[in-house]
């Protein structure tokens, strides 16, 4: 149930909203690295602020305890978004 | 009289359609809504599963199952994205479904072998070319969501939202490259 049906779920949602956002398209993703379409920088601000609120909100209420699961390694985080946009401004992905 | 029976009127009004069928018919949303639903999506992962939705991860999974084999002793598939049907692998089933089903019910849903708006009209119609820039830049990108732990939607939004620092050292990366790339390919069409 938890491993299978709410990932499921969670992935339906997620890519319902991408589609909705129109970043299933090549230009979209280009776009925003032209400064002609900002909808991917206007997505990610979007959801993050909303998540940022809600998660925090969640913490304050003591329903969720948070740890930051994503490690932080300075150069390799940064060398990866390096590494990733080329690939995400040439494919569009 | 039965209420019921007492509306036959009713066809002469221009039906209404519903709100919310709209909305699921309509192609396109403001990216700032979409983005607030998958905030919304986000925070009720981590509070329900404990888990945060990323779409990378999930294709590391999958291709370790042939990495290990081909290189057993690699401590990267060994170690850090072992094979397996993780939790990932079915958000991106999901994943799949929900745009499949946003792009079919907004009447979206349209084979396509090359990108038509854009694309097109600055590469031409080559299906191989499109085909090598997509296959190569994917390759690009998984290596770069590798080395940085994650993508997007894994990192950037995921980790961003717990304002885990990994999340902003990724994202100049991933725009700096990102727009030097564009300049690059567009060039004079920048």
């Amino acid at each position: 149930m938890t491993t299978i049906v709410v990932p499921i779920l969670i992935g339906l949602a997620f890519g319902w909203s991408l589609h909705k956002a129109g970043l299933g398209k090549y230009h979209k993703i280009v776009n925003v690295f032209r400064f002609t379409d900002l909808a991917v920088l206007k997505y990610m601000m979007s959801a993050m602020v909303v998540g940022v609120s809600l998660i925090y909100l969640f913490k304050g209420l003591g329903w969720l305890t948070l740890a930051i699961s994503t490690p932080v390694y300075a150069l390799g985080n940064f060398a990866g978004g390096l590494v990733f946009g080329v690939g995400m401004a040439a494919a569009g992905f | 009289m039965s209420v019921l029976t007492a509306k036959p009127q009713e066809t002469d009004i221009p039906r209404r359609e519903n709100w919310l069928v709209a909305q699921i018919r309509k192609p396109q949303w403001s990216p700032y809504a979409a983005g607030a639903m998958l905030g919304l999506t986000v925070a009720l992962s981590l509070l329900v599963a404990g888990q945060m939705p990323g779409s990378s991860g999930a294709f590391e999974n999958l291709i370790a199952y042939v990495g290990q084999k081909a290189v057993p002793q690699n401590i990267y598939f060994k170690f850090v994205m072992p094979p397996g049907i993780t939790w990932q692998v079915w958000l991106l089933l999901g994943l799949f479904l929900g745009a499949l089903a946003s792009a079919w019910l907004s009447h979206d849903f349209k084979w396509r072998h090359v990108p038509e708006k854009q694309w097109v009209a600055i590469f031409g119609p080559q299906r191989w070319k499109r085909w090598t820039v997509a296959f190569v830049g994917g390759i690009i990108l998984e290596i770069g969501a590798g080395i940085a732990g994650g993508c997007t939607s894994g990192l950037a939004i995921s980790g961003g939202v717990q304002l885990a620092p990994a999340a902003f050292l990724f994202i100049p990366g991933m725009f700096i490259s990102g727009i030097l790339t564009a300049l690059v390919i567009y060039r004079k069409k920048y």
